[in-house]
């Protein structure tokens, strides 16, 4: 009995979502990052979501892994995510739940996400979140890390950024070695 | 090319002939639910129809069935403010060819566009 629980604990749970049949509408290079100036960061979320919900044109699915300051219920419920990780971030407790404060865990668990997955997509949203509880270097230096794993990878990461939260100089930094996407946006 | 675009929000049809105009396109026509749709489609059968599936009254996954019965060919492209995969499966089962998610944005949207336009 105890091997079958630990057989059944060490199956990997899929977090493909299943494929929608409708068009990809973004084409995201594997191994770029791409910062988009926006508020509320909903090009991002569709974006992700699209590409997690979509194939290539190989057939190809993407995994993703969300890490934001919006609730993960109302994540999972607005975008029809079912098995894709989403991490809240937020100061309390639980499982699901990264600290703003700690950078370390932030880091690991995006790193090991791109170590894990050849052709997967994150969504960092609360940058301005991060920077409120932290050093701006600091989260920048997170930023640089996962951007280096992520162009050594087939994987992709996506920042929503508030253009009014940061200085200019910051978002210089931010956007060196990123890819920038900028669009206007029609609300529904 | 002429579009159409059906939603009951008139805020939101604003933007968006706002955003397809700067896409270069300028023969677009509105509609606010199912009748009006029907009759402005008979009137200038555009080439490419946005539906939003949620309308008061008869929903866009009848629209989108009553328009392809008048006409198979047309090109109907679902959206949605949530992404819901049995509404999204409905609307291509009832003959949509793709679904944009609301609020869209110029990239979505011109990449729809590219991929029904002829």
């Amino acid at each position: 009995m105890s091997l079958l629980l630990f057989r059944k604990s060490r199956q990997k749970r899929s977090i493909k979502e299943s494929a929608l049949g409708i068009s990809r509408k973004y084409s995201l290079l594997a191994g770029k990052s791409y910062v988009i100036e926006e508020t509320p960061p909903s090009i991002s979320f569709d974006a992700f979501s699209n590409l997690i919900s979509t194939v290539d044109e190989k057939g190809n699915k993407t995994v993703g892994m969300a890490i934001t300051r919006q609730h993960p219920d109302l994540v999972r419920e607005k975008y029809g995510l079912e098995n894709t990780p989403i991490f809240w971030l937020a100061t309390r407790a639980g499982e699901g739940v990264i600290s703003p404060t700690n950078l370390g865990i932030l880091t690991h668990t995006m790193v090991k996400f791109v170590e894990e997955h050849e052709n997967g997509v994150i969504l960092l949203d609360g940058l301005e979140y991060l920077v409120s509880n932290n050093d701006f270097n600091k989260v920048l230096r997170v930023i640089d890390q996962v951007n280096d794993h992520v162009s050594q990878s087939g994987s992709r990461l996506i920042l929503p950024v508030d253009p009014r939260v940061f200085e200019p100089r910051e978002l210089a930094l931010l956007e060196r070695n990123m890819e920038k996407i900028s669009a206007a946006a029609a609300a529904g | 090319m002429r579009i159409l675009v059906v939603d009951d929000s008139e805020a939101f049809r604003k933007v968006m002939v706002e955003l397809l105009v700067r896409a270069g396109f300028h023969e677009i026509s509105e509609a606010s639910g199912f009748d009006e749709a029907v009759d402005v489609y008979r009137k200038n059968r555009p080439a490419i129809m946005f539906v939003d599936m949620v309308l008061p009254g008869r929903s866009g996954v009848d629209l989108t069935k009553e328009i392809l019965k008048i006409d198979p060919s047309a090109k109907v492209i679902a959206m949605s403010s949530i992404i819901n995969k049995s509404m999204i499966k409905q609307s291509l089962d009832a003959g949509a060819k793709d679904f944009l998610l609301k609020p869209t944005n110029e990239i979505a949207l011109s990449s729809v566009l590219a991929m029904w336009s002829d």
